[in-house]
């Protein structure tokens, strides 16, 4: 699954995913997740227009949560990638970098593939 | 597939579909009071920590590296439930599942000896997403009794008072995925419906536990609302979860494991909530025999004369939040508070 990069597709996929909760949950208001992930109501009805850059990680962490979406993939769609990402990277930069380029047009079973399972053993 | 993700087990069948994927969660909580009164359900405290066993082959016992799987740390007499999908979860897939949850290799639902086929006549697995959680043992309709870890060959565990030996131990799981054409006739219903994971010298040598019977809770477990030609068991992912004394975490892998739960009465004295579910329009099972008849760990300990609970002190669960199909908070979950209680 790709995503578009840009500030309006993280404002638009904010809005939608609040949105559609907010349809059958009034928790999901703009007041009310504004008020749980600790931001002014305008400021997260602006993030969701597009009209301010989205805003920093533990505040896009904290929005994530509450809507139950993926981290990763809201840090993605605003053009950042997570500490903990860039912890794993710099402590071997090379390697990951060389790998990511390896994998970039890899379909989704093929990453899949590289993923560590659990092993199963004789029980 | 499994993988082992942020304290979670995923299941995976890319080969069947692409949504084909769900999380099983091991849940720290309060171990409720074993005083023969039902008690609703109680919070989530934050998820066990998992481990590859593999990863610490030279700290395990051999039988455990055979067995493969994960790691979790239970304190003796700390209790557990097991989430399938939760709050604050970044995916909450729909996808149907059939699910054989053991204990010790009994399996938790019927109380039969561990077999990894569905058996519609034993009615012996549950569904996902009906069930959320698994909070014990199932011993009557709408009751189960918690589950509650004890050293392995101690006699108090299940597995011990149903087959006379503490052979296996442990969590065993075993899931199957719906049928990829049920689950897009399914999903067009819904459409429809919708428009309306350092080396020491020395082996440790691991205590093994196993998972006994505590109090009782009333909890509804879920019939198959799909029937048995609706899973796929051409296809299917195992796990053996190994449950290690808390203890002796930190001497395998290095790490503290979680602080010991509040007590439940300290945690209702404190006004915080307990919790039910209920799904009205939904088939429940019946409790199995074999698992009724079962010691609780204060019957047997009175039995055996010894002393391994603590007091559990008068709890009177004032707040109760109903949760299930239909209800506000339906969309959150059996909501899970991470951090110290």
């Amino acid at each position: 699954m790709s995503y578009t990069l840009n500030m309006t597709g993280f404002g638009d996929y904010v809005r939608t995913a609040r949105a559609t909760r907010a349809e059958t949950d009034v928790r999901f208001s703009l007041r009310q997740v504004a008020q749980r992930i600790a931001v002014e109501p305008a400021y997260l009805s602006k993030i969701e227009r597009g009209l301010v850059a989205p805003p920093s990680e533990a505040t896009i962490i904290r929005l994530a949560t509450d809507l139950g979406e993926d981290p990763d993939v809201l840090l993605a769609l605003a053009g950042k990638v997570g500490s903990d990402l860039q912890a794993i990277i710099l402590r071997r930069p090379k390697q990951f970098a060389e790998l990511i380029r390896q994998l970039k047009n890899a379909p989704d079973h093929a990453l899949l593939k590289v993923v560590r399972e659990v092993r199963d053993g004789k029980w | 597939m499994i993988t082992l993700e942020a304290n979670s087990l995923i299941f995976r069948f890319p080969k069947v579909h692409d949504n084909a994927k769900s999380a099983i969660q091991f849940q720290r909580t309060l171990r409720i009071p074993d005083d023969g009164k039902h008690y609703p359900l109680p919070p989530g405290l934050g998820a066990f920590p998992l481990r590859h066993v593999e990863d610490f082959a030279d700290r395990v016992p051999e039988q455990w590296h055979e067995r493969a799987g994960v790691m979790m740390p239970l304190y003796q007499a700390e209790a557990m439930w097991i989430a399938f999908r939760g709050a604050g979860w970044w995916w909450s897939s729909r996808y149907p599942f059939a699910i054989k949850i053991a204990a010790g290799k009994i399996n938790a639902v019927s109380g039969k000896p561990w077999k990894p086929e569905l058996d519609g006549s034993e009615r012996d697995y549950i569904v996902l997403p009906e069930q959320p959680w698994l909070d014990g043992f199932c011993v009557a309709k709408d009751v189960i009794r918690q589950f509650v870890a004890m050293p392995l060959g101690s006699g108090y565990s299940v597995e011990e008072q149903i087959t006379g030996k503490p052979e296996h131990g442990g969590l065993q799981i075993i899931v199957y995925p719906m049928r990829r054409e049920r689950y897009e006739a399914l999903e067009r219903r819904r459409e429809r419906v919708l428009a309306k994971r350092q080396l020491f010298a020395a082996p440790a040598r691991a205590r093994a536990m196993g998972l006994a019977a505590g109090g009782r809770m009333t909890q509804q477990i879920y019939a198959d609302p799909h029937g048995l030609d609706a899973w796929d068991q051409s296809v299917s992912s195992r796990c053996f979860v190994s449950l290690v004394d808390a203890v002796q975490w930190r001497e395998i892998t290095g790490e503290a494991p979680p602080t010991r739960p509040p007590t439940a009465a300290d945690y209702t004295k404190a006004g915080l909530p307990w919790f039910d579910y209920y799904a009205a329009d939904l088939e429940t099972l019946g409790g199995a025999q074999a698992l009724a008849l079962v010691k609780s760990v204060a019957e047997m300990a009175e039995a055996k004369g010894e002393q391994v609970l603590g007091a559990d002190g008068e709890v009177n669960p004032d707040t109760i939040i109903h949760l299930g199909p239909g209800k506000l908070l339906r969309s959150k979950g059996r909501p899970v508070r991470e951090g110290k209680l």
